[in-house]
């Protein structure tokens, strides 16, 4: 569980963390963009500097975007495989037994890879500086738009947080259940088919039913404490733009048109 | 006039079993009334009907004259709180002081107070120093005075206790036993407390005792458990005091004391005259 | 033989920046075929202690002797499941744990799990529900159906019938209405004073301690601070202080009643023996 990276928050203070989460949002599309676009090794170059100066900056070391990048091995070795087997194109850059590798292969691999990488760190970094309330907040003013064609934009908010906040109880729920389906002989790592589903089901049934059971107290609570889906209400933080939010932003444009000036000059 | 009126109230989750089978009774202005029965008595039900959760079937519930219905529900709301058992299920925001403005926020009190309101009222909980902690992090005494910060600072005239302690360690139990007879000892505050703990039915002022969804008892603590074969018929628990009595009352010795002491010098008594 | 903790500590999140020491060189020894008590303030490392007991935690460091087995600190376990057959855990809230579809099945799924044959297991959940209180009609419905005291009887019988030798308690009464609470502890003692199976139970309730408890362990901070008869924690008033602990009414009630020069024996710690006891010395 303490090994999973991807999508977790550092509750440390920096520079990167005081940015108002709707400049780290649209910083997020604008360098997607930005990683998208070029075919250039030197942009890319360009690219995971800026993103070096960025992640100094959140005070968040390299170790912990390595380690996100863990889960995605797996899919990088099947994407080279792939490839290799299908890209036929180019240099043959060396053989194994009688199967040709050809140099195409292997680059456009890694440019995707590398494409990958890119954006699963800058994920990363919005990830590790947002606080997942404020990300919401966030989430929700990008999404108000979309209240025009009656989106609720609001209500998904909402049960985003919730969601968010009720994680580590029910992953704590889970270890509680595991522990006493253990007790009565479960085995949750070996076994035959049959006896994984059972095992699994044992873990499954008891958490939804108690899911269940929390939803709707937790929606009496809601309601007796005055919240009607849809009503107006106040916010209690309330996000506001500054100078370095803009400053941020106008850094991340800059980025995104050098990319694309780079498909026409380079 | 009271400020609570239970008019023959009926509620049914489906249609064999009546939860609530015909409740009445009032509770006055700054009341503290304690509502003990078994589980499965109607307890929480009428909890629930109190606070506008659930719709009364047939009967009245009002609040200072006005029906609780959909209509007034919502200035009923602005005045009513329920603190329910679970103290992770009733923990909304991420934080202490975003749970906090939970409310704050359904009420529309502009975002510019509630630091002031939020600070106030974990300061009433003893909970100043822990604004920025996640559930998580607290104990299970502290969730719970969290939740009730969070409807004073509504400032509701009514709080229903929904067996709010039973689910806390004796620390957790004992704080928030507390901070409830704080808040009882006014008179602006009327409570309503669903309970098991005997010790906290002798802190109030007034007694229901419910079985299986009908009114059972309804009177001063005290005179309650001056019948407390009555509540053992029910499988009610009963101070201790009264198991001695009881216990001995097996054993063919007639204990009167109204206390521990009294009743060990009685027994003196009677062993002195052998 | 009993249940032997050797220098025993616990780290959760070892290793890392927040690693917390949850039980600390922990020497113990649990007497067989008694009832102990485990007790201490919330965060004191009872639950991480008994959770040792059937290997559902290692040590960090030292061991746990319990019946044949032997668990040491950073050596991958062998026999869990005879050991767990043999050491039954009953949780806290034990009845978020029904998942079958019928009561009776859910009961006879730990002795299926431990490989007990489905009809002898059927039969024995058949005999731990009547144990436990659970009507022969209820036993082809739906777990999630039953109220919640019922629901808790289940669960319990779901490890009774396992036939363990030694049975944990964690909280078993926690959230029940009192006269059903009773009823459940009594079950246990029941068991212990019958079938002598070992009963570990952790409990905040210090009354039910004193009522039933022939041991018991005081742990503090991770750090065991007590062990020994119950009786002669409850009787000294230094101990009780230090421990932050309330004296049980039952307990004043029977030093008022010693100190009145009545006679009670060691025994006479539940209401009725007291009663039975003082009827004896006293003239009707």
């Amino acid at each position: 569980m303490n090994d999973l990276v991807f999508g977790k928050y550092i509750p440390i203070d920096s520079e990167m963390h005081k940015l108002d989460p709707r400049a780290k949002l649209i910083g997020l599309f604008l360098m997607i963009g930005a990683v998208f676009v070029p075919k250039s090794w030197w942009v890319f170059l360009a690219i995971a500097l800026c993103l070096a100066v960025a992640l100094l900056m959140a005070k968040i070391g390299i170790r912990m975007i390595v380690q996100s990048f863990k889960p995605m091995i797996m899919m990088m070795i099947f994407l080279l495989v792939i490839n290799s087997l299908t890209i036929r194109t180019g240099d043959i850059l060396f053989t194994i037994g009688s199967f040709a590798i050809y140099k195409d292969a292997i680059f456009n691999t890694l440019f995707v890879i590398v494409r990958l990488l890119l954006m699963i760190s800058i994920t990363t970094l919005l990830t590790a500086t947002t606080n997942p309330l404020d990300l919401t907040l966030g989430i929700e003013w990008l999404l108000k738009p979309l209240e025009a064609i009656r989106f609720p934009a609001h209500e998904v908010a909402m049960m985003v947080s919730i969601a968010l906040r009720f994680i580590p109880t029910i992953i704590e729920e889970t270890m509680r259940i595991m522990n006493a389906q253990k007790s009565r002989g479960v085995d949750f790592e070996n076994g035959r088919l049959s006896e994984k589903i059972s095992a699994i089901l044992s873990l499954i049934v008891p958490l939804f039913s108690v899911a269940f059971e929390r939803a709707y107290e937790l929606a009496d609570a809601m309601e007796a404490r005055g919240y009607v889906p849809g009503a107006k209400r106040t916010r209690y933080h309330v996000l506001k733009f500054r100078f370095k939010d803009y400053l941020f932003i106008f850094i991340c444009v800059v980025i995104l048109a050098g990319s694309i000036a780079s498909r026409f000059y380079l | 006039m009271s400020l609570i009126e239970i008019k023959n109230v009926f509620y049914q989750y489906n249609e064999t079993k009546k939860a609530v089978n015909g409740v009445s009774f009032d509770v006055k202005q700054g009341d503290y009334v304690t509502i003990i029965g078994h589980n499965g008595s109607g307890k929480s039900t009428l909890a629930k009907l109190i606070a506008g959760l659930l719709p009364v079937k047939s009967g009245q519930i009002l609040i200072d004259g006005k029906e609780v219905n959909e209509e007034n529900i919502a200035s009923i709301r602005t005045r009513l709180g329920i603190v329910f058992q679970n103290p992770d299920n009733q923990f909304i925001g991420s934080t202490v002081k975003d749970d906090i403005a939970f409310g704050l926020e359904n009420k529309l009190v502009p975002s510019e107070n509630m630091d002031a309101i939020i600070n106030e009222f974990a300061k009433k909980v003893g909970l100043e120093a822990f604004l920025n902690y996640e559930p998580q992090n607290l104990s299970g005494g502290q969730k719970q005075r969290v939740a009730i910060a969070g409807i004073l600072a509504m400032k509701p005239d009514i709080i229903i206790f929904d067996e709010a302690t039973s689910m806390l360690d004796p620390k957790g139990k004992k704080e928030i036993k507390q901070l409830m007879y704080d808040l009882a000892s006014g008179d602006d505050i009327t409570i309503i407390s669903i309970t098991h703990d005997i010790e906290e039915v002798l802190q109030s002022d007034d007694c229901i005792v419910l079985n299986k969804g009908k009114l059972f008892m309804h009177d001063k603590p005290e005179n309650i458990f001056m019948h407390a074969e009555k509540l053992r018929e029910i499988d009610l628990d009963v101070p201790f005091i009264e198991k001695v009595r009881e216990t001995f009352g097996k054993h063919k010795i007639k204990l009167k004391a109204q206390d521990l002491k009294g009743m060990v010098d009685e027994l003196c008594r009677s062993s002195s005259k052998r | 033989m009993p249940i032997k903790f050797k220098a025993l500590s616990y780290i959760y999140n070892k290793d890392m920046p927040y690693a917390h020491k949850a039980l600390d060189h922990i020497d113990l020894n649990i007497r067989e075929n008694v009832v102990t008590a485990v007790i201490g303030e919330t965060g004191s490392g009872k639950s991480t202690l008994v959770e040792h007991l059937n290997a559902l935690l290692l040590p960090s460091e030292g061991s746990l002797e319990i019946l044949d087995y032997e668990i040491r600190a950073n050596e991958k376990q062998r026999f869990l499941k005879p050991l767990r057959k043999d050491v039954g855990l009953v949780f806290q809230f034990s009845e978020y744990q029904l998942f079958e579809e019928t009561v009776i099945k859910d009961v006879a799924f730990g002795p299926i799990n431990f490989g007990f044959p489905p009809q002898e297991a059927l039969k024995r959940a058949a005999d731990a529900l009547k144990l436990v209180g659970v009507d022969e009609d209820h036993f082809e419905v739906s777990p999630l159906e039953l109220s919640g005291g019922q629901k808790r009887r289940v669960a319990i019988a779901g490890i009774i019938a396992c036939d363990p030798k030694v049975i944990v308690l964690d909280e078993p009464t926690a959230g029940l209405d009192p006269q059903g609470a009773k009823e459940i502890i009594e079950l246990f003692i029941d068991l212990n004073k019958k079938q002598g199976k070992t009963l570990i139970i952790v409990s905040h309730d210090n009354e039910m301690v004193y009522n039933y408890c022939d041991d018991t362990v005081v742990l503090s901070k991770g750090k065991l601070v007590y062990h020994g008869p119950t009786d002669e924690l409850f009787a000294d008033k230094e101990k009780l202080k230090e421990f932050n602990m309330l004296e049980p009414q039952i307990v004043s009630f029977r030093n008022e009643l010693i100190d009145k020069g009545f006679r009670l024996s060691k025994e006479a710690r539940t209401l009725d023996k007291i009663a039975e006891e003082i009827a004896k010395q006293v003239k009707r």
